[in-house]
C-alpha cells in the first residue's frame, strides 16, 4: 500500500510544537519517506501564539500540503479546537486526556471532535512527569505515542532526536525517555482509525536524499555552482540564505560581506560581477525595491549576478512573516528604463537547488543580472530532496576574449554579435580595460547617446535573453495531467504550484478532464510553450497569491486570450479546496456530489 | 626670482613621454570646462600608478555619477561609471573579488556626502583596501549649479537663489571619526601637492581618503574661486604629527581655512585581511581564485 499521511501538530508558543514538527520530519526522512512539511507560526519571538507544524508523508515526493491532514495532534486545546474539522473522517485526533484545571463547556477538545473522527485521548502530561520529572517533554511524548501507535520504528526517531540534539547529553537521555512513555502508550492501543504506513520506499542508488529548507536547498544550489562572494543585508524571509552562506561560504575559502543596506549589497554584487566572481544578494520586497536602480546598470553594463528574491506580504512594511506572491511584477518590471532581466522561479525545493545553481549559469552566459524568485512559503517549507553525487552545475559559462593579440584601437567589450553576446573581459586581463558604465554606450563602452546607437544596444539587451529559453538542461514549463484538449488547464508559478497540482489530480480524479503547466522561467516569457498549452484547454485557470493576479497580466501581455484569474491574499499558501472549486466551476460541475 | 628658465615645450613633452604616464591616460577628451581643477587629479592618478607600476589591466578605477565621476573614462584602466552614491558599495564588491587589483573609488562632493553618504562610514570601518579621491567644488556642476552638502552658508545657487540656509558639513572630521585609515586634504591648484598625496594615498594599505578641494570655474564666481581658495588654503603646521588623532580632529576643526597635508594615519587590519581571518577561523585557507582568460 502506497503512504500518503498528512499530520498536523498545533500547540502554543513554548509548547515545542515546531521543535515537534521537526524532529517528526526528521524522522520519517530517516526512514526512507518523503516529506513535504511547512510551518505557521506567529511573528513574535515571545507570547502565546498559535503555532502549527504540518507535513506530508509519502512514498513519492509531494508537492503540497493535502487540503486535510490524516492525523491532528493538539497541544494546546484552545488553539487546536478551530483546527478540528481539519481532520478527515475516520482520521486520528490525539490530545492531552487530563485536564490541569476545571473547565468550561466546550474548551476541552473532546467536545468539539466529530463521530467519524477517531479521538485519542493521551495522559500526556502524566507520561512527561513521569518519564522526565517535568511537563516540559509533552512534545516529545506525542511523537512516541505516534510512533507507538502506528507501529513506526522508535529508532527514526530516536536517530532524528540525535542529530538534533547532537552534543546534549542530558537532553537527549529525557527525550528518550520520554519518547518511550510516548511509544509504549501507543502502542498497547487499540486503533479505531484506517490510517495505514506503508513500508517506506526503498532507497534509490546514486542520489542521497535530504530533508532541506527551500531557502537551504538555495544555499546548496549556490554553493554547488561554485559562488565566489556574497553580499547581503537581513530580511525576512531571505534571512537564513545568507545566514547559512555566512557559515558555509568560509569553509570553502569563499568570501560574504553583510553591507550596510540593500543598495550597497546590490551595488558590491554588480562590482564583485564585474570584477569576475560568481557572486549574488538574496532579498525580499522592500530589498528589491531598492536595489532596482542598481539592477538596471547590471543590465546595461551586462554584468553577471544573481539575486535571490524571497518574498513576503507588501506593500512597504506589509507582512513580513506571511508568504505572498505579489512581487512579481517588480521582480519582471522594476526599475526605469527597458530592463529586461532573467525572472526564473521555482516551484518545489528541488527547484530551488537546481534553480539556484542555473541562475549562476545564466548570470554568465548571458552576461545579466538573474532573479530567483522563491516566497515565505517555498523559502520555509521542508521537502525530501535528492541530491545527484555531482553538482549538475557548469563551473564556468562565460564568453572570454582573448586578448593576448592586444587591442590598439580599444576592446569592444559590448561588440554586437550575431546572439548578442559579446566576448566579455575581466580586471587583470590584459588588452581588455573597458569601462562599464550606466550610460548607454558604444560598442567600446564609451558614452554614446545616438539614435541607431541606442536602438542596436536595447535589441542587444533584449534580444540576448531570448537565448535563456534554451538553455542546456533547464525545464523553463513542465505540463502535467490529461494529455491533449482538455476542459480546463490550470497555468501556476512559484510555490502555488504544489497546490494547483493537487487540485488539477483531485480534479481529474472526480473526472473532469484537466491539465496544469508549471511556468518556472517568467522573463524571457516562454510565449510558445504556454500558448500552445492554452490552445488545448477549454478554460485557463491561473491561481496565485496576490491580488492583482500579476503573473496573469504578464501572460496575458504575451498571449491577449481570456484566463480565468484566481488571485488571493490569504497570508497563506493558496488553498488546495479553493482551486479545485474553481475548477469545478469551469467545467460546469458545481458540487463535488455532482462532480462524482 | 634669478633661477626662472624657460620650459620648452618639446623637452616637456619627451619628458612625459618617457615617463610612461600617458600609457595610463585613455585617448578619450576630459569633459570638463577648461580652467576645471579636475585634469590635475587626472593626472596625479595616472602619475602614481605608473609610479609605482600598477600595471593597466590590474587597476580598477570606480566612479558615481557627477562631474569628477567621469574621471574613469579618461584613463587607460578598467573602470565602473556606477550610479550617483555607489562608487564605494561597488568598490567593495571589485576589491573583495579580486584583492590583487589596486582599486581608486572617485566623486564629488555631492555624489559623496548627500546620495552616497551612507556608504562612507562603512568603507571606512571596514578599512577597505582602496583609496577615496573626493573631489569638491561645492557645487553640483553636471546638472548646472545647484546647491550641494558643502556649499557655503549664503552660497546663491539656482536652487537656493534665496541663499543657501543650510550649513556645509565637515568632510574631514566625519572621516575621521569613521574611522578612515588615511585623511588627507588637498588643492587642485597646487598639482604638485595633489599628485604627492595621490601618491601617498595610493600607496596607503588600508582605507585613504584624500579630499581634495577644487573651484568650479563655471557656476561658482564668488566663493571656491582660484582666487580665493588660493588665500585660503594653508599648510598643516610643520609639527603635526599624523598619528595622533586629537591633533587630526582639531586641525579639521578649523575648516575656515583648510589645511593642506595629510591628517592622520594608522594602521589596521584591511577588510581583506578580516575575512581571511574569517576563512581561517572556519578552518579553511582563502580559495584561490579561479583562472580568468
Amino acid at each position: 500500500m502506497s503512504t500518503d499521511i498528512q499530520i498536523a501538530i498545533v500547540g502554543s508558543a513554548g509548547d515545542g510544537t515546531i521543535a515537534a514538527g521537526d524532529i517528526l520530519r526528521r524522522a520519517m526522512a530517516e526512514m526512507g519517506y518523503r516529506v513535504i512539511s511547512f510551518d505557521l507560526y506567529p511573528a513574535e519571538i515571545r507570547g502565546f501564539g498559535k503555532c502549527i507544524a504540518r507535513l506530508r508523508v509519502t512514498d513519492e515526493q509531494a508537492y503540497s500540503l493535502k487540503p486535510r491532514s490524516d492525523v491532528l495532534v493538539s497541544l494546546d486545546d484552545s488553539h487546536a479546537i478551530p483546527h478540528v474539522s481539519e481532520a478527515r473522517e475516520w482520521g486520528a485526533v490525539i490530545y492531552e486526556s487530563g485536564s490541569v484545571t476545571p473547565l468550561a463547556e466546550g474548551a476541552h477538545i473532546s467536545a468539539h471532535i466529530d463521530p467519524g473522527q477517531i479521538p485519542y485521548h493521551v495522559p500526556i502530561r502524566e507520561l512527561s512527569e513521569k518519564s522526565t520529572g517535568s511537563a516540559r517533554s509533552r512534545n516529545i511524548v506525542v511523537l512516541g505515542y505516534i510512533a507507538g501507535l502506528f507501529r513506526l520504528s522508535i529508532d527514526g526517531f530516536l536517530r532524528a532526536l540525535n542529530s538534533k540534539f547532537k552534543g546534549k547529553a542530558d537532553i537527549a537521555q529525557k527525550n528518550e525517555a520520554a519518547l518511550r512513555a510516548g511509544y509504549e502508550e501507543g502502542a498497547r492501543w487499540f486503533r479505531l482509525d484506517d490510517i495505514d504506513f506503508g513500508p517506506p520506499p526503498a532507497k534509490g542508488a546514486g542520489a542521497t536524499v535530504e530533508m532541506i529548507s527551500g531557502n537551504a536547498a538555495v544555499v546548496r544550489g549556490a554553493l554547488d555552482a561554485g559562488i565566489d562572494n556574497f553580499f547581503g543585508y537581513p530580511i525576512t524571509p531571505a534571512t537564513s540564505i545568507m545566514e547559512r552562506l555566512a557559515s558555509e561560504m568560509p569553509k570553502r575559502g569563499t568570501r560574504l560581506v553583510q553591507t550596510e543596506d540593500e543598495i550597497a549589497a546590490i551595488s558590491a554584487t554588480v562590482g564583485a560581477g564585474f570584477a569576475g566572481a560568481r557572486t549574488a544578494t538574496a532579498t525580499s520586497g522592500p530589498g528589491l525595491a531598492l536595489m532596482s536602480e542598481m539592477l538596471g546598470l547590471g543590465i546595461i553594463a551586462e554584468v553577471p549576478c544573481v539575486v535571490f528574491v524571497s518574498q513576503r506580504g507588501g506593500p512597504s512594511t506589509g507582512l513580513p512573516t506571511k508568504t505572498e506572491q505579489s512581487d512579481l511584477n517588480i521582480a519582471v518590471y522594476g526599475g526605469h528604463g527597458d530592463a529586461p532581466r532573467i525572472v526564473i522561479a521555482p516551484t518545489n525545493v528541488e527547484g530551488c537547488y537546481r534553480c539556484a545553481g542555473k541562475a549562476f549559469e545564466m548570470a554568465e552566459a548571458y552576461q545579466t543580472p538573474v532573479i530567483l524568485l522563491l516566497d515565505l512559503y517555498l523559502s520555509n517549507r521542508y521537502e525530501t530532496v535528492p541530491f545527484p553525487a555531482k553538482p549538475p552545475f557548469e563551473a564556468d559559462m562565460n564568453s572570454y576574449a582573448d586578448t593576448r593579440g592586444g587591442n590598439a584601437a580599444g576592446f569592444k567589450r559590448y561588440a554586437l554579435t550575431a546572439d548578442n553576446v559579446s566576448p566579455r573581459t575581466v580586471p587583470g586581463q590584459k588588452g581588455g580595460m573597458h569601462i562599464a558604465t550606466g550610460l548607454e554606450h558604444n560598442e567600446l563602452g564609451r558614452p554614446n547617446d545616438q539614435p541607431d546607437n541606442h536602438a542596436a544596444m536595447s535589441r542587444k539587451r533584449h534580444e540576448k535573453l531570448q537565448l535563456a529559453l534554451k538553455h542546456p538542461d533547464f525545464t523553463h514549463t513542465k505540463r502535467f495531467g490529461d494529455e491533449g484538449k482538455v476542459e480546463v488547464g490550470v497555468i501556476a508559478w512559484g510555490s502555488t504550484f504544489g497546490e494547483a497540482l493537487e487540485a488539477m489530480i483531485l480534479a481529474r480524479a472526480e473526472g473532469i478532464r484537466c491539465a496544469a503547466m508549471k511556468v518556472v522561467m517568467i522573463a524571457p516569457f516562454p510565449t510558445e510553450a504556454v500558448a500552445a498549452f492554452m490552445a488545448d484547454c477549454g478554460d485557463v485557470l491561473i491561481p496565485e497569491v496576490n491580488y492583482q493576479g500579476q503573473f496573469a497580466g504578464i501572460l496575458q501581455a504575451h498571449i491577449p486570450r481570456p484566463v480565468t484569474r484566481l488571485a488571493r491574499v490569504p497570508c497563506e499558501p493558496m488553498e488546495v479546496g479553493d482551486i479545485l472549486a474553481e475548477i469545478r466551476r469551469l467545467a460546469g460541475r458545481t458540487t463535488e456530489q455532482q462532480a462524482a | 626670482m634669478g633661477d626662472i628658465r624657460p620650459v620648452y615645450l618639446e623637452e616637456k613633452l619627451k619628458e612625459v613621454e618617457d615617463s610612461g604616464r600617458l600609457g595610463y591616460r585613455s585617448k578619450a577628451l576630459p569633459t570638463w570646462c577648461p580652467g576645471c581643477g579636475y585634469f590635475s587629479i587626472v593626472d596625479a592618478v595616472a602619475t602614481a600608478l605608473c609610479d609605482q607600476g600598477v600595471p593597466n589591466e590590474d587597476a580598477v578605477v570606480v566612479s558615481g555619477i557627477g562631474c569628477s565621476s567621469r574621471f574613469p573614462f579618461f584613463l587607460n584602466t578598467y573602470g565602473m561609471h556606477t550610479l550617483h552614491g555607489r562608487a564605494l558599495p561597488v568598490a567593495t564588491g571589485v576589491k573583495t573579488a579580486n584583492p590583487a587589483l589596486t582599486v581608486v573609488a572617485v566623486g564629488g562632493d555631492g555624489d559623496g556626502f548627500a546620495i552616497g553618504g551612507g556608504h562612507i562610514p562603512h568603507a571606512a570601518r571596514r578599512n577597505l583596501d582602496i583609496t577615496y579621491l573626493l573631489f569638491d567644488n561645492g557645487i553640483y556642476g553636471l546638472t548646472k549649479g545647484q546647491t550641494s552638502p558643502t556649499s557655503a552658508t549664503g552660497f546663491k545657487t539656482t536652487t537656493s537663489p534665496y541663499e543657501n540656509p543650510d550649513r556645509p558639513i565637515n568632510p574631514l572630521l566625519l572621516l575621521l571619526s569613521y574611522g578612515a585609515t588615511w585623511v588627507g586634504q588637498s588643492y587642485a591648484g597646487k598639482p604638485e601637492h595633489l599628485r604627492k598625496m595621490v601618491a601617498e594615498a595610493m600607496a596607503h594599505r588600508g582605507f585613504s581618503y584624500l579630499h581634495i578641494v577644487s573651484p568650479c570655474v563655471t557656476f561658482d564666481k564668488t566663493h571656491r574661486t582660484y582666487a580665493n581658495m588660493g588665500m585660503k588654503v594653508r599648510d598643516l603646521p610643520a609639527d603635526h604629527d599624523p598619528s595622533d588623532k586629537l591633533a587630526a580632529l582639531r586641525e579639521a576643526m578649523n575648516d575656515a581655512t583648510p589645511a593642506l597635508g595629510l591628517y592622520y594615519r594608522e594602521d589596521r587590519p584591511t577588510l581583506d585581511d578580516a575575512l581571511d581571518g574569517v576563512v581561517k577561523r572556519a578552518g579553511a585557507s582563502p580559495a584561490v581564485r579561479k583562472p580568468r582568460r
